[in-house]
């Protein structure tokens, strides 16, 4: 595809962020984890090889004697979790001035950081069509973090997306970790019962929907003819007067409160992010606010 | 309905034009955006439509086929006709001195112009307007105009006069149009009432100013110094007047008085200066309060020195009644020699040469002339000599009954009933620049005017002693003080004088120009041919006379007063009529103004591009 979203520069602005969110938060994920700051309580599970960042105070110091390596000591309350992120790689998330992709596959890589940092495990998959598309898969550590984020860099934004259809013939795992789901969302209803499917397994799903400004907020006025990016049959063929722009965003209001309120009454969280927004206030201000980073 | 440029109206192809663009042209802007989704959805939230927004294209379209009517109706320019809303308007405007008279700096003349320029306006195109103004002549600024721009313009730069204008020309002139035309509407705008005024709309540009006047100001010396009076006038209401005498052109006054006047009468007041050696040139008399006209609350008064000495030869072997009339005068040195010892190359340097029954070679070149019975026809002398005339009996001399200023002044105080005889005297043929004072039969005796020199010249064609008892009479001593006051003239004669009089301005002997600057500095060269030239004094205030006398200037200040006529703030006139019944026939008005059709296609442009906002951004 040509892009170069994830680049050293943005990873130095992800590894600030995580700093950040290492001194302002407890970790993330809470649902799920228990805090490091009670695990003392908690029965020894099994070793893992140092990585940078890891908490010293965790590191076996007889094993260093014993094998002169670093190993940190793994509890049974911290047990690996396995973070899946689907991205929506249809061409409507690819076109035009909005950049939705960008700000996907930055989201996307962004989680995944905070993920590794937790010592989870790692998958990001495209969907494109009815298929699921696997760019990274069980990556774990900062490592392999770093040397295979920027496979996102690859993912082609074309044709359509049929969440649903790539979503339940997969693996998802239980009960191990949360799902992630980023899309716009701009379809009838395809998402539901992947959604659905994932909290059947006992996944915590987060919906983030990414919808460009225009998207949001058109500035089409005047007699206008628009064919779908997707699909040119689709079109729509209108004189966009007020009236129109209103009924606009009461439809907007409609596709962002149903997904909402879908993903409410099945525990998920959802997150609608405007394509032009900042990484950082996505994570610091609505991440937070919603609970999901602690 | 017509139109001045009917090849406008090809414009309106553009109308079908417009049509078949609008049907032509691409109405939709297409774009391939990320998903149609959102906006297939709104369908379902959208109210039902508004009906103006589905006829916002034809509105548009009809906009803008309006607008290009109204372009082309605009250069086209239509012309519509009025029925019986025009009419022939004739305007006499007062421009006498009272039209001067002003309130917070607007004179009633230029209230009566504004007046005029309004009613111009007023009336519909097609009407014709001629102006009328009186002033030091009737004038007829502008005849039958059409345009009423052309006619405003015309209005620019009347002023008033400063004299009392007659209406009789005006009145004749509205008479002579209202007779061609009997629907022509007179309007006269004066300040004055005027009791009838038939077939005339009056219109009086007078406010109820106030105005004082200082009038016949004189001055006189007196052994304890100088005495100056006057009358005062308060024109509406009583007031207590300051009067201030300024000599010369000094900062302060030399005497100042206060004086209660009585609406309309005059108050004659005397101020005195004490100063036995004063001495001055000039007396300004002046009232200190404001009103609406100045010019006629100060006066000016000169002190002329008397004239210089006049030196004459008598050429005469019997001088006595001669030398006898001229030393009355006082001021004259009186030389004489006989013919036989009179030398024309060395006998130079005086003001008058006298020959007595004697004529010379030639001509005195360098001063006035006499003859007394004159025995030669002499080139240059303007007459001829065609023999005597013996009468047999004495005869009664006649006097000129002409009214000329000439003959009035040089036969002034002489007594036409006294008989005066004479039984002989010489034949003369006069040329046209000598004027008969006194005739015999028809024959001129004695006549006045110049010669070849430009010199003044007098012959008395008889014998003083011999032929006649005139010597002997009342009318001689009168008569030779006149013409030796022709002789030797002041260069412009002492008086009072007012807007409209004329002024006597002599040539002088050996003045080769005159020159003479009104008070407003408008300056005017007079002919230096004739003995005298009459110059009309049309402003208030100080003219300054300048002649050019053997090539030293000599120069004369004369001061005009605005005429009593014109300071009445208030003035009742008898009658400004005009006679004949008037017509109710009027003619066609026209309008042509375009100013509806540009605010209609303005108004038509803004509509369309508030529903092309409409469209496009929805600004509502």
């Amino acid at each position: 595809m040509g892009k170069k979203v994830i680049d050293d520069e943005f990873l130095s602005r992800v590894e600030t962020l995580q700093m950040l969110v290492k001194n302002n938060v407890a970790g993330m994920f809470g649902g799920n984890h228990k805090s490091k700051s009670y695990g003392s309580s908690c029965e020894f599970s099994d070793y893992r090889e140092y990585m940078a960042g890891d908490d010293i105070t965790k590191i076996d110091w007889n094993a260093y004697a014993r094998f002169e390596n670093l190993y940190t000591k793994l509890y049974l309350d911290e047990r690996q979790m396995h973070t899946r992120i689907y991205i929506d790689a249809s061409r409507s998330m690819g076109y035009g001035k909005g950049r939705k992709d960008e700000q996907a596959l930055r989201i996307a890589a962004t989680l995944a950081y905070l993920s590794v940092c937790q010592m989870d495990k790692v998958s990001i998959y495209a969907v494109r069509d009815n298929r699921l598309e696997e760019v990274i898969v069980g990556m774990l550590g900062k490592d392999a973090y770093i040397s295979s984020i920027g496979k996102l860099n690859d993912i082609e934004f074309s044709g359509d997306c049929r969440m649903t259809d790539a979503i339940i013939p997969s693996t998802v795992g239980y009960g191990d970790g949360m799902s992630v789901i980023i899309s716009d969302f701009l379809t009838e209803n395809d998402y539901d019962r992947a959604i659905d499917h994932l909290a059947s397994k006992k996944r915590h799903v987060l919906c983030v929907q990414v919808l460009s400004r225009e998207e949001l907020s058109p500035k089409a006025r005047g007699k206008m003819h628009f064919f779908d990016a997707e699909d040119v049959s689709r079109e729509y063929r209108k004189n966009i007067t007020r009236d129109i722009i209103k009924a606009y965003r009461q439809a907007v209001h409609y596709v962002t409160s149903h997904i909402s309120g879908f993903c409410a009454v099945r525990n998920a969280d959802y997150m609608l992010v405007p394509s032009e927004e900042n990484v950082a206030e996505i994570f610091f201000n609505k991440l937070v606010g919603m609970g999901v980073l602690k | 309905m017509s139109f001045l440029y009917p090849l406008g109206l090809l414009g309106l192809i553009a109308v079908p034009v417009l049509i078949l663009i609008y049907i032509l042209k691409r109405k939709y802007t297409e774009q391939v955006i990320a998903s149609t989704y959102l906006w297939t959805l709104s369908e379902r939230f959208l109210k039902k439509k508004n009906p103006i927004s589905r006829i916002t294209g034809i509105i548009s379209l009809i906009l803008q086929i309006l607008a290009v009517v109204c372009i082309s109706l605009a250069i086209a320019h239509p012309v519509f006709v009025l029925p019986g809303a025009a009419n022939d308007y004739c305007y006499v405007l007062d421009g006498s001195g009272s039209m001067n008279i002003s309130t917070n700096g607007v004179t009633r003349f230029e209230k009566g112009l504004s007046e005029i320029e309004n009613r111009i306006r007023a009336t519909a195109d097609g009407s014709y307007y001629t102006l009328i103004v009186t002033g030091e002549v009737t004038e007829v600024v502008f005849s039958d105009v059409s345009e009423k721009d052309a006619a405003i313009e015309k209005l620019e730069g009347l002023a008033p006069s400063y004299v009392a204008s007659g209406y009789t020309s005006a009145l004749t002139a509205a008479q002579e149009a209202f007779t061609l035309n009997p629907s022509l509407e007179i309007v006269l705008v004066t300040d004055k009432d005027f009791e009838v005024h038939t077939n005339v709309e009056l219109v009086n540009v007078s406010g109820g100013e106030i105005n004082y006047a200082v009038t016949d100001a004189e001055y006189a010396i007196t052994q304890a110094g100088l005495t100056v009076g006057g009358t005062l006038y308060s024109y509406e209401g009583d007031a207590e007047l300051n009067v201030d005498v300024y000599l010369d052109d000094a900062e302060a006054p030399a005497a100042t008085g206060k004086f209660e006047v009585v609406k309309g009468e005059g108050k004659t007041f005397s101020l005195d200066i004490a100063d036995e050696e004063l001495s001055f040139s000039s007396v300004t008399v002046r009232v200190r309060e404001q009103d609406a006209l100045p010019l006629d609350n100060e006066v000016k008064l000169y002190h002329r020195e008397s004239a210089s000495s006049y030196k004459m030869l008598i050429v005469s072997e019997t001088p006595y009644f001669l030398k006898a009339i001229f030393a009355t005068f006082g001021n004259t040195q009186i030389y004489v020699v006989s013919p036989d010892s009179y030398d024309p190359i060395s006998d130079t340097g005086y003001g008058l040469y006298v020959f007595d029954s004697y004529t010379p070679a030639a001509m005195p070149s360098d001063g006035a002339v006499w003859f007394v019975n004159p025995t030669a026809s002499l080139d240059g002398s303007g007459f001829s000599r065609r023999g005597d005339e013996v009468l047999g009996k004495a005869y009664e001399m006649e006097l000129n009954t002409s009214s000329s200023t000439k003959v009035q002044n040089l036969l002034k105080d002489t007594v036409s009933g006294e008989r005066i005889s004479i039984t002989q005297y010489v034949k003369c043929g006069l040329y046209s620049t000598f004027t008969t004072l006194v005739s015999c039969n028809g024959d001129p005796i004695i006549f006045a005017g110049s010669n070849s020199y430009g010199n003044r010249e007098v012959v008395l064609a008889f014998r003083l002693q011999e032929d006649t008892d005139f010597v002997l009479s009342y009318n001689y001593t009168v008569l030779m003080r006149n013409l030796i006051n022709y002789t030797f003239p002041a260069l412009v004669d002492d008086g009072t004088f007012y807007c409209g009089d004329e002024l006597t301005v002599n040539v002088l002997t050996g003045c080769t120009a005159i020159r003479v600057e009104s008070p407003s500095g408008e300056v005017e060269y007079l002919d230096t041919a004739e003995a005298s030239v009459e110059y009309e004094m049309t402003e208030v205030g100080e003219y300054t006379v300048t002649a050019t006398i053997n090539n030293v200037m000599q120069s004369v200040n004369v001061y005009c007063s605005l005429p009593e006529s014109e300071r009445k703030v208030k003035d009742e006139e008898v009658s400004f009529s005009v006679s004949g019944e008037p017509s109710t026939e009027r003619r066609d008005g026209l309008y042509d103004d375009l100013i509806f059709i540009f605010i209609l296609l303005a108004i038509l442009v803004v509509a369309d591009w508030m529903v092309y906002c409409y469209e496009q951004y929805q600004l509502r």
